[in-house]
């Protein structure tokens, strides 16, 4: 994905900045490093056709609801054939839409191609999903070996610490907390660290980090979740919750969480079906 | 050796420290006597008096005198406070070597090369005694530290101990004087009894030069020519000798013993100081000089100091560095102590021993890294030699006895410094200069091209601080890339400030305030050593020199806050105290005043509000305060401060307070002043103060221009009469001519005898007559009437279209904090007598108080009830025959996981979510609702509480749903992923887990007040609503002992009682009460109510609208029972004073005019539906949950209350903690 030069690596910002989700920081330091290695742009620009298009891809499965079906049917064919594994961004992108499609089997198929540390990050961010913590903790075990240093890395760390729990979420916790230190803190490691306070129900601690990531941005949907959890937890009165609530509705009506939401308030308006008392007034 | 101090001069002979200040004397080969401070390095005085060499040199212990004995065979006896040689004792025939006082005696002991030693009395000037026997130069001579005895060094190539008790004897009994003038004329006579030679110790076979005793051993320690240094050892009757250190290649100048280790430091004039080992008497650590050689040593009677004269100077040093070494995390401090590592707690001031370390190094640990995060520290050694330098990482043991520690297993490497970089990380310079990168087990994982670099600091996570020879370098570690540098010189410790936002450099005379990016904000630089330094909360770095604690603003503003006697090493900073460690590393807390610091960071922090507190409440005052803000531009905020006039004056006139300075003026009452007032409120257009300024300074040219300027015509005028009345020609004409007066111009004129300007005046503006009357006065023959030019044009002023009576309009500028808080003090008097005006209207509101006193006081006994023991974990039994069943779900996928290794990917299978281990691991509704699992909630919540009706709860399922999961994000443009809290997360591995709650008894609990305050407002549907809202969560709590189960049943008896009660009264107002039957019907009801169990405070509400339909009614009997209860419960006084008056009413009458279907005496419970009373003994039907009762047609109905159970149904009852499944 990026171009190593000797020791140093020129990228090391831009990725960084990805990865903890510093995005504005990211475009700032991409744009500076474009300055500054035009020649290394160029030399990605003609070999990289195939990798742009997949990321075209990616984009336009995101931005559009309806052609979705399609570029899956369209994915699908591709997959089927031959893959050039060397292409990274090619199977990062088959493999988030996979998982956008909740198709977890193929988007571990696609990623179990490649060996960078990203293929691996993202397959244990599927396994994850699936509460497969056992396969996960292999995979991040490959990468340590790769290099236990990378950002990525830590970060992988750190998520399947969360999903092991115990005493481990305070070592999640503390990558968090490096990474903030370090770089600066954003919105995906302020939510990591209140989801490990959370876990270790440091109802208190969390409540400072949330009240940070909601000063940075108010309608963040994973924030405005957590803060959900959280009041409720600190025993907030019931309207402070169904604010947040109805913020995440009005904003954010595709999040996962919600349909999740939905689908269990139908659910319980079924099974309500099957309870009546033996006598009416 | 650590060279504290040096100076260069003639040879040094003599050396004495002064025992309590940081001075050293040193005599000299040319005559000089000087008197350093070691620690200002500052010479601070010098004595000139002998002719040629001083040898011998003395601090007297107490009083402010020295001694010196010289070449010119001359003792002196010098005071320095005075400044000069007090008097010289004469009596010595040759050089004199040395001269000592006694600790005790008024003693001084010299040793001489006229072969003798001398006792001499200082204070009668005489000499005591001689002591002869040697037969050489007597190099040294000196007092035991405790006993009567004196060593000397010869050149006769012995030592000799002399006993000198009979001296003391004689001298110092009754009538000393005598003999003392008998023991000097017979001092060859009687010399021999007052002292005699103890022992005679003969060993070294050159000349010995120096001798002396062990502090508190029988030891004598001895330097001779023959380039050896001897240790001797003696008893009663009997010395001899112990040992001998060789090494030195040329004579021994001087020997001491260390006086608190088991050394002896020795020099020579080989140019160097030896280190000895007492114990092994094998040399220990050598310092070389190139040129000089060594002759005298010096050691300080209390401090680890030491002083060496050589052939060109002297050095003050010390053996080792006494800066504990120690770390600081939150309110732990780490340090090391003896040989453990002590860890002190700020807070409780609990100080333990937390580990013993690994023995082995003779150097102490120089400096420490502590890691919050695996509790592991890195203690830093450092050796003489730097490239032996090694450092030690430990796991701190999490439990130790603090009497007898652990001593875990340390892992030691060379290197010269190790700090943490990261939570198990961390860097490493080794001897080559090189960083390396180890992780916890002590294994390098990465090697780091580094510029070059001799020393490491910490830098927060990823980063070091790098320092070369001329700057400091932030580096990051993982992109191996220097962030930035900053310049000073030698570096030796960093602070950063909690928040890692600022960091203090701290050189040796030097401190550098630097931002994250290591942008130096602010330079400072002292004379005098920086010690150690620590953030203070709001900001300010606290630091110790040698003998200050200072302070310094990240803008560069600096000070002292107090003095020190010897040097600390700050660890933190908190309001006023100090925490430290003393060389000792004893833990200490100084109290220092912080009100410079704070008052001048408010000034910069512009927080004016609390500048203005600390002005009017702190003692602030000075000129250095006053010159400070008037230098930093804060003349406005000085003002404040300055009692004195003038100086208020021209602050005033500095911030243009116009009307301070007017103030100040008026008291002052000086020309000068209102000259200056008068400029200056001329510039703001102020003119009724320049006025002002002019009328007192009397100047009327001024002050008739003004009123021109400002069209004030009428006082124009008045200057123009008392321009008359002073005979003020010109002015008077100058007004005039202001006002366009023309017949007074002309007046002038005449007066003044300008005849023909007059004519012409009155003849221009055409004022013939005048100018007629004036032609008659003219002498034809004489004067010549002046043509009158015609085209001459009128000079008239323009009269002002409108005086300016006014000042000038000034731009609205927000008055400065200080002038308005200056303002509002004074109307402060007003403002209070306002509030006298109000307070009697709020009575009305007083009562509502009172009410809400009466809750609060409920609420806290509710709380009591609530808080114990929430949230204690859960035992584990019960949840452990619960997930038989898991096992084999597990191994299926970790096998498919597995196949994947032969090439074919096999995607594996989904895993066991936590959630579905909670519906395994628990019987209890809300575990299974947080799950997700609504359908076996459901069927649990039917068994146990008999719910048949859902709806209600659908709000209460999906919050507690939503609390159930939270959100952390993977990779960017990918779904979250999701995390389950679980109460239990610290030991329920992985299928034990149960979800955390979040729903607390204590919570509900205090919901209640809400639903009291809705009751007293009398908004009783909203209180019903959220009565049931609680009753309905108590199912969906989990608590963990009985006593709360006790309390949740308790919560739901109440919700009941009122929602009943309420519900019933919302009932009764809705009734007709047309005909009497409808009438007995709600007092019926009324009466009812009075028996649902309430607060006090709504009881009272409830007997009262009882007892006034019962009055009404004519039930008096019943009507005075009503009142009875209302008594008891102790109301307000005027509704006890109505109540009594109506009770009074009543008993008059006692009986009931009619029948009711109520009857307080026979105990009942109320139909929560049909409302009507069933009697203890009937049939009765309970809801499962709310346990309210119904007559029995109602059974299989929905209980009213909960409105979601069936009334009457079968259960297994309630169940909120596992607890109830044993």
């Amino acid at each position: 994905m990026a171009a190593q030069q000797g020791d140093v690596d020129e990228l090391f910002d831009v990725k960084n900045a990805y990865y903890i989700g510093s995005y504005q920081q990211c475009i700032n330091e991409a744009q500076k490093v474009k300055r500054k290695y035009a020649v290394v742009l160029d030399d990605i620009k003609t070999n990289s056709p195939p990798e742009l298009q997949a990321v075209r891809m990616f984009a336009e499965y995101l931005s559009s609801q309806n052609k979705r079906d399609a570029i899956v049917a369209d994915l699908d064919k591709k997959m089927a054939k031959s893959v050039d594994a060397a292409n990274t961004t090619f199977l990062l992108m088959a493999g988030s839409i996979y998982y956008h499609e909740m198709n977890t089997d193929a988007a571990l198929r696609t990623l179990h191609q490649g060996e960078s540390l990203e293929c691996m990050a993202m397959t244990i961010q599927v396994l994850l999903s699936l509460d497969r913590v056992d396969l996960a903790r292999k995979e991040l075990k490959k990468m340590q070996e790769q290099d236990e240093d990378a950002t990525l890395t830590q970060l992988a760390t750190a998520w399947v610490n969360i999903a092991v729990g115990g005493e481990k979420l305070q070592d999640a916790y503390y990558i968090f907390q490096e990474m903030s230190d370090k770089y600066s803190s954003t919105l995906l490691l302020l939510n990591g660290q209140a989801a490990c306070y959370m876990a270790q129900n440091k109802w208190e601690e969390a409540e400072g980090v949330l009240q940070e990531a909601l000063d940075k941005d108010s309608s963040h949907p994973e924030t405005l979740i957590n803060l959900i959890v959280l009041t409720q937890h600190m025993g907030k009165a019931p309207e402070v919750t169904s604010r947040y609530l109805s913020q995440l509705k009005d904003a954010h009506r595709a999040h996962p969480f919600l349909k999740d939401y939905l689908a269990k308030e139908n659910e319980f308006d079924r099974l309500v079906m099957q309870y009546a008392p033996t006598a009416t007034a | 050796m650590l060279t504290k101090f040096e100076t260069k001069s003639a040879r040094v002979k003599g050396l004495s420290f002064h025992p309590k200040r940081p001075w050293v004397l040193a005599s000299l080969h040319n005559g000089v006597i000087q008197l350093w401070d070691y620690r200002m390095c500052t010479l601070i005085d010098k004595f000139d008096e002998h002719d040629g060499p001083v040898r011998g040199i003395d601090f007297h212990k107490q009083q402010p005198l020295f001694v010196s004995g010289g070449d010119d065979y001359k003792i002196k006896v010098w005071n320095y406070k005075l400044r000069r040689c007090l008097f010289t004792l004469l009596g010595h025939l040759d050089y004199i070597r040395t001269t000592f006082f006694h600790h005790e005696y008024p003693w001084i002991l010299s040793a001489s090369d006229d072969q003798t030693i001398r006792i001499w009395n200082w204070q009668s000037r005489t000499c005591v005694c001689v002591l002869t026997g040697h037969n050489h130069y007597v190099m040294c001579a000196q007092f035991h530290p405790s006993e009567d005895l004196v060593v000397s060094a010869s050149l006769d190539q012995t030592v000799r101990v002399w006993d000198i008790s009979g001296l003391r004897k004689k001298n110092l009994s009754p009538g000393a004087v005598e003999t003392e003038v008998r023991g000097i004329s017979g001092v060859d006579l009687f010399g021999a009894s007052d002292a005699v030679v103890k022992h005679v110790l003969e060993g070294h076979d050159r000349g010995v030069n120096w001798a002396a005793f062990h502090p508190s051993m029988p030891l004598i320690v001895s330097g001779a020519d023959d380039r050896q240094v001897k240790i001797w050892r003696m008893n009663e009757s009997k010395a001899w000798e112990l040992d001998t250190c060789r090494g030195h290649y040329n004579n021994v100048s001087c020997a001491v013993f260390h006086p608190r280790q088991e050394l002896i430091l020795s020099n020579s004039e080989d140019k160097s100081i030896r280190v000895w080992d007492m114990s092994k008497r094998t040399g220990v650590q050598t310092f070389r000089r190139d040129h000089d050689r060594f002759w005298v040593l010096g050691a300080h009677p209390n401090l680890n100091l030491f002083a060496a004269g050589h052939d060109s100077g002297m050095i003050v040093f010390k053996l080792e560095r006494e800066r504990p070494a120690y770390a600081v995390h939150g309110n732990m401090l780490y340090y090391v102590k003896d040989r453990f590592l002590r860890q002190l707690d700020f807070n409780s001031s609990k100080d333990t021993a937390v580990m013993q370390l690994r023995s082995g190094s003779k150097f102490p640990v120089f400096s420490m890294s502590y890691n919050p995060a695996e509790n592991a520290v890195l203690l830093c050694t450092r050796a003489t030699n730097l490239e032996n330098s090694t450092y030690d990482l430990y796991s701190i043991p999490k439990e130790s006895d603090s009497q007898n520690p652990d001593a875990p297993e340390g892992k030691r490497s060379s290197g010269l410094t190790a700090v943490w970089v990261a939570r198990n990380r961390f860097a490493v310079l080794d001897r080559m200069h090189s960083l390396l990168i180890k992780n916890l087990k002590n294994e390098i994982v990465k090697k780091v091209q580094v510029p070059s670099c001799e020393e490491i600091f910490y830098a927060g996570t990823g980063s070091l601080l790098l320092r070369d020879a001329d700057g400091v370098t932030l580096f990051d570690v993982q992109q191996k890339r220097s962030l930035a540098t900053v310049k000073i010189a030698k570096v030796k410790y960093v602070v950063w400030s909690a928040d890692t936002s600022h960091v203090a450099l701290l050189a040796k005379h030097a401190i550098m305030i630097c931002n994250r990016k290591l942008e130096s904000l602010c330079n400072i630089h002292e004379n005098i050593r920086v010690k150690s330094g620590a953030w203070d909360e709001s900001g300010v770095f606290i630091y110790t020199t040698s003998n200050h604690i200072k302070y310094a603003l990240t803008s560069g503003d600096h000070g002292i806050i107090r003095t020190l006697d010897l040097p600390i090493y700050v660890t933190r900073v908190r309001g006023n105290s100090v925490y430290c460690l003393d060389r000792e590393c004893r833990p200490r807390v100084l109290t220092i005043d912080p009100t410079e610091y704070r008052f001048k960071l408010a000034l910069v922090n512009r927080k004016y509000d609390e500048v203005l507190h600390m002005v009017r409440n702190a003692k602030l005052v000075g000129q250095s305060i006053i010159a400070y803000l008037q230098k930093k531009g804060y003349p406005e905020v000085a003002l404040h401060f300055v009692k004195d006039e003038k100086t208020r004056f021209s602050l005033a006139l500095e911030c243009g307070n116009i009307e301070v300075a007017l103030e100040a003026a008026k008291a002052l009452d000086e020309r000068s002043c209102w000259e200056r007032l008068g400029e200056a409120a001329l510039l703001q257009g102020h003119h009724q103060v320049v006025e002002m300024c002019y009328q007192r300074t009397k100047n009327f040219d001024k002050l008739t221009f003004l009123y021109l300027i400002t069209g004030n015509l009428a006082k124009l005028r008045k200057m123009m009469k008392i321009a008359e009345i002073r005979k003020d020609m010109s002015g008077h004409y100058q007004a005039a001519l202001y006002l366009g007066d023309v017949t007074e111009r002309v007046r002038i004129l005449k007066n003044c005898g300008q005849k023909s300007l007059a004519y012409l005046t009155a003849a221009t503006h055409g004022l013939d007559e005048e100018a007629e009357a004036l032609k008659e006065t003219f002498d034809p023959e004489k004067e010549t009437v002046p043509e009158v030019d015609p085209n001459a044009q009128l000079l008239q002023p323009p009269p002002p279209i409108n005086p300016l009576d006014t000042n000038w309009p000034l731009l609205t500028v927000s008055k400065g904090f200080f002038e308005g808080a200056i303002a509002a003090k004074g109307k402060a008097g007003q403002m209070a007598a306002d509030l006298d005006m109000d307070a009697p209207g709020g009575e009305g509101w007083g009562d509502d108080a009172e009410l809400q006193l009466d809750e609060d006081g409920f609420m806290d006994a509710q709380e009591g009830l609530g808080d114990e023991g929430v949230g204690r974990e859960e035992g584990g039994g019960w949840e452990v025959e619960e997930d038989l069943d898991l096992p084999p779900e597990l191994d299926l996928p970790a096998g498919a996981g597995g196949g994947a290794e032969d090439g074919f990917f096999v995607p594996p299978t989904k895993g066991m979510s936590p959630t579905q281990m909670w519906c395994n691991n628990s019987q209890l509704p809300v575990d299974h609702i947080l799950a997700g699992s609504f359908e076996t909630a459901m069927r649990l919540l039917h068994d146990q509480v008999g719910v048949v009706n859902f709806g209600p709860y659908k709000s209460l399922f999906m919050q507690t749903l939503s609390r159930g999961r939270t959100c952390y994000l993977g990779l960017p443009s990918l779904p979250c992923l999701r995390s389950h809290p679980q109460r239990n997360w610290k030991d329920c591995g992985a299928k034990q887990g149960l979800p955390a709650v979040g729903l607390r008894l204590s919570d509900l609990i205090s919901r209640l007040q809400q639903c009291y305050q809705l009751t007293t407002s009398g908004r009783f549907e909203e209180a019903v609503e959220r009565f049931r809202v609680i009753l309905l969560s108590v199912p969906l709590l989990v608590v963990d002992n009985k006593q709360e189960i006790a309390e949740a049943q308790q919560l739901i008896t109440i919700c009941r009682e009122y929602i009943v009660g309420l519900t019933m009264e919302t009932e009764r107002k809705k009734l007709p009460k047309d005909t009497l039957d409808q009438q007995k019907r709600l007092c019926e009801m009324a009466a009812y109510f009075t028996h649902c169990n309430l607060q006090p405070v709504h009881m009272v509400l409830v007997l009262r609208t009882a007892l006034n339909l019962f009055f009404k009614l004519r039930n008096f009997k019943t009507a005075a029972g009503f009142a009875r209860r209302l008594l008891e419960l102790g109301p307000k006084p005027d509704v006890a004073q109505q109540t009594r008056k109506i009770l009074a009413a009543c008993e008059k009458t006692l009986t009931d005019a009619h029948q009711l279907n109520y009857d307080p005496h026979n105990p009942f419970d109320l139909c929560a539906a049909s409302f009507v009373p069933l009697y203890r003994g009937r049939p009765v039907e309970k809801c499962p949950l709310s346990g309210a009762c119904y007559s029995p047609p109602y059974k299989g109905q929905i209980c009213r209350v909960t409105q979601v159970t069936e009334i009457g149904k079968d259960v297994i009852g309630l169940r909120v903690s596992p607890l109830q499944f044993r």
